[in-house]
């Protein structure tokens, strides 16, 4: 007999169809699997026995021959465990084929029967090609993501079985283990906690308005973590499409994700200055995991200690950064999974952490050698700059509080909905040959961009990041002409400058 | 090109058609012979015995001739001290060097000399007072003598190119094909180029530790007059102040903040006597000249808000933040004021600090 059962497999962060053929004969009894399974694709034989004999069915003693259609396609993972037993049952006849037209299968199988989740649900079930999907009862969340399927959960293979042979009804959907999560941004860190730093603030405003890569300089306890972290707060929360995006990365990787709502809230990552190259692109052998930058994707790539990170490292960022996308090949196959995040970085003016020279007490080597660390492409790719310092102890003990998250927020998402407008995903992507018509030059701002040019303070590559930042300052005040000479004024003094002084 | 100094050279080059220079330098090319034994050395016998005799150390140069044929080849003029081009400033010096090897015009030190020292690392207000003296001296034809170093020494030299005056003489502590720093290659050429550079050491040899002092010196005693413009509590330049007073040189220390660390050790120099440059122009005084025409009356500071963020830096480096805290405008108040004060040339800009500077 043979059974044709539709499910999936992962490979990076999308899911590929796959139909699980399941062909029994006479013959020597044994149970093979063909169409390129990994390891663990491969143990499925076992647990499947396991798991139907003991569900109260017959594991038959004949030749099977499990076939992973398309046969090129490497399937990795156990997610296909339970669209092997239904085939096998299926196929044995001990549950008719009709019953279970129609659905597709995923899940890893325990050899008690039980159903577990896999990673990557999310684009497993968006590959389906079917209507009904049967996944297990703790992925109900992510498998609802879509929301184009009607989805089963179940938690023993018995409860999948059932229902198809008209022995009992479908369970019910799992009830949330306590109340959703709100929706919308989750509010933990609050702008207002930051006392002073108005420069800081300003620049952590420009950066999220307009999506421009923010370089924090300063000495150890100046604050710029605290800073950081505050970020996520003022970028406007996800919209659907990005939302379920990043919903699918979070699945890929093996984050749980929670039932109820899609969380809005843009994702904040900050891998320790120790990752490696691959942790932070993506990749590894075989199963091409997303990396940190895939990760952050929508959201903030907060390095911290930047002067910390190995220059492999660093410069395996340039792609990204470029393109919103990064490309992994290796031998086996290739996938390009979304990096289009806001880079943060912060890290010391030089290597003791001081800097001017009252208080820096490197050699001329120590400093030079620093710099190089950073210097070229990557730096060049920071819109803004600002140097934090360490607050006086005025004004930790008396400091006023700030601005809130709240109201920050507010004028960020008008800002940005201003540059929707304009056709442009964030003023920072606004592309070369549309500078002229977004961002224009007035006859007063020539005049001051001029001095600063002539004078030495602007390089002609910092002349355009210039318009863009003084464009999302006028944004963030509500005026729609060109930027004005307030606003060039501003940019210049919050823009990216060499690291340290030579 | 060859020195005359002693035995005149006749014939082919052979070891012993040698004149006394090819001697001294190979003397002081040996690893370990250092000015004062070199000194001990000659104040007994000549330099070719000299040579004769401190050959056999180890690491000395193997072939003498080609080691003299280097140098005449490279323009390095050596001079020992019976030649006739030696420096009359250093003929009666406490400690005179007793090879001198040169490129360029040794005719710059016919002139009025000043030393101008100071830090390598300097603040902006250091290396702002640096280059005005390098250009106010260079304008008046003054020579300035100085160690082409990082800092305060490379900030005069280049205040005295802008000039266009001169002639600089910059007096280094490694052979003249060393450059020391790398980054001052261009430095080094156009001070031999459009005046004189001097060395204790031939060609080849690295910088030590103590070839530092030693020149520092000589920098004193070329100067008539030696200006130490920033100086923290420990330095190589209050060691060239050190030697300059016991020659009786006059000496000037300009004042710094006494906040700074940059300005500690000029600040200690003035309390201990030496003398205050309160002008640029002082030392020109010193010299028995007048100011040049065009005397540098103070400008004006400007007032209203770049008023308030000048006032605000003071005379350190800030960030914009401390800019903000100490002036007490709005950050679009301050970002007008820096514009306006940068583009009148009263404040620079520099990974992500501000200075003040003096226009001109």
């Amino acid at each position: 007999m043979l059974a044709s059962i539709t499910s999936a497999c992962l490979l990076g962060i999308d899911g590929h169809a796959v139909r699980v053929e399941v062909h029994i004969t006479s013959g020597l009894p044994g149970f093979t699997i063909v169409g390129l399974p990994d390891a663990a694709c491969r143990e499925a034989r076992d647990r499947v026995r396991a798991a139907v004999t003991n569900s109260g069915f017959d594991f038959p003693n004949r030749k099977i021959t499990v076939n992973l259609a398309p046969s090129s396609l490497r399937k990795a993972g156990s997610g296909l465990d339970l669209a092997m037993a239904v085939g096998v049952m299926v196929a044995s006849e001990q549950v008719p084929g009709a019953g279970i037209d129609g659905m597709a299968f995923f899940g890893e199988l325990g050899l008690d029967g039980s159903l577990r989740p896999v990673r990557g649900m999310v684009s497993l079930v968006d590959a389906s090609p079917v209507d009904i999907v049967v996944v297990p009862a703790a992925a109900y969340a992510e498998a609802t993501v879509y929301g184009r399927h009607e989805v089963r959960g179940a938690r023993r293979l018995v409860a999948v079985v059932e229902a198809p042979r008209g022995d009992e009804p479908w369970p019910d959907p799992p009830e949330p283990a306590e109340p959703a999560p709100p929706v919308g941004p989750v509010v933990v860190r609050d702008l207002a906690d930051v006392r002073g730093q108005a420069a800081a603030r300003s620049a952590l405003e420009v950066a999220a308005a307009g999506g421009h890569h923010l370089l924090m300089v300063g000495p150890p306890g100046a604050g710029k973590t605290m800073l950081a972290s505050r970020l996520p707060g003022l970028l406007p929360p996800l919209g659907i499409d990005e939302a379920v995006a990043v919903a699918r990365i979070r699945s890929a990787v093996g984050e749980p994700l929670g039932v109820g709502e899609l969380t809005t809230t843009p994702p904040f990552r900050a891998p320790h200055h120790t990752a490696s190259p691959v942790a932070l692109t993506g990749g590894g052998s075989g199963l091409l995991r997303p990396g940190e930058v895939s990760r952050a994707s929508h959201g903030v790539l907060f390095l911290d200690e930047m002067g910390e990170f190995a220059p492999a490292v660093l410069d395996a960022l340039r792609q990204p950064l470029e393109d919103g996308v990064i490309r992994i090949t290796r031998a086996q196959a290739a996938a390009t999974f979304p990096a289009q995040f806001l880079l943060v970085g912060a890290m010391n003016p030089c290597p003791c952490g001081e800097a001017g020279p009252d208080g820096c007490t490197c050699s001329d080597g120590e400093r030079s050698r620093y710099r190089r660390r950073l210097s070229g492409p990557l730096v060049d790719r920071f819109d803004l700059r600002v140097d934090v310092q360490r607050p006086t102890p005025d004004e930790l003990l008396r400091g006023e509080p700030g601005e809130s998250t709240a109201e920050v927020a507010a004028r960020v998402r008008e800002a940005r909905q201003r540059a929707a407008a304009r056709g442009v995903a964030c003023n920072a992507r606004i592309p070369r040959r549309r500078l002229d018509e977004l961002c224009p030059v007035t006859p007063e701002t020539e005049l001051v961009l001029e001095g600063a040019l002539a004078g030495g303070r602007l390089s002609a590559r910092g002349l355009d990041r210039v318009r863009r930042v003084s464009r999302t300052l006028a944004d963030l005040q509500g005026h729609d002409g060109p930027a004005g000479v307030e606003h060039v004024r501003m940019a210049l003094i919050l823009r990216a400058q060499p690291l340290v002084a030579a | 090109m060859s020195g005359s100094g002693g035995r005149s050279a006749v014939g082919p080059l052979g070891a012993a058609a040698l004149p006394d220079e090819a001697y001294l330098v190979g003397v002081a090319s040996i690893p370990g012979v250092g000015p004062a034994t070199i000194r001990a050395e000659l104040a007994e016998r000549s330099p070719e015995e000299a040579w004769t005799r401190l050959r056999a150390r180890p690491g000395s140069p193997v072939d003498l001739a080609a080691l003299w044929t280097r140098h005449l080849e490279a323009g390095v003029l050596v001079v020992g001290r019976g030649h006739a081009a030696y420096p009359a400033a250093l003929r009666d010096d406490l400690e005179p060097p007793e090879v001198l090897f040169c490129r360029g015009d040794l005719g710059a030190l016919d002139r009025r000399r000043v030393g101008v020292v100071g830090t390598r690392r300097g603040s902006r207000y250091g290396l702002d007072v640096a280059t005005q003296l390098g250009e106010r001296l260079g304008a008046a034809g003054v020579a300035v003598v100085s160690g082409l170093a990082l800092g305060v020494d490379g900030a005069v030299h280049r205040g005295l190119f802008r000039s266009g005056g001169g002639p600089p003489v910059g007096v280094v502590g490694s052979g003249l094909d060393v450059v020391y720093p790398g980054g001052h290659r261009d430095l080094w050429r156009r001070v031999g180029e459009e005046g004189l550079l001097l060395s204790e050491m031939p060609l080849g040899v690295r910088p030590t530790r103590w070839s530092f002092p030693a020149r520092n010196r000589i920098i004193a005693g070329l100067s008539e007059v030696v200006v130490v413009v920033e100086s923290a509590q420990k330095g190589g330049s209050l060691y060239t102040a050190d030697e300059a007073l016991a020659r009786d040189r006059p000496l000037f220390a300009v004042p710094g903040p006494i906040t700074s660390k940059a300005a500690k050790g000029t600040n200690r120099l003035i309390a201990d006597g030496a003398m205050p440059l309160c002008a640029v122009d002082d030392v020109l005084l010193a010299l028995g000249l007048s100011s040049p025409t065009g005397s540098s009356a103070p400008i004006p500071e400007p007032g209203g808000p770049p008023g308030r963020v000048l006032d605000a830096c003071a005379h350190e480096s800030v960030t914009l933040q401390t800019l903000v805290d100490r002036s007490g405008l709005t950050l679009p108040e301050v970002a007008g004021a820096i514009d306006e004060l940068c583009r009148t040339g009263w404040l620079a800009e520099s990974a992500g600090r501000y200075e003040r500077t003096t226009p001109r």
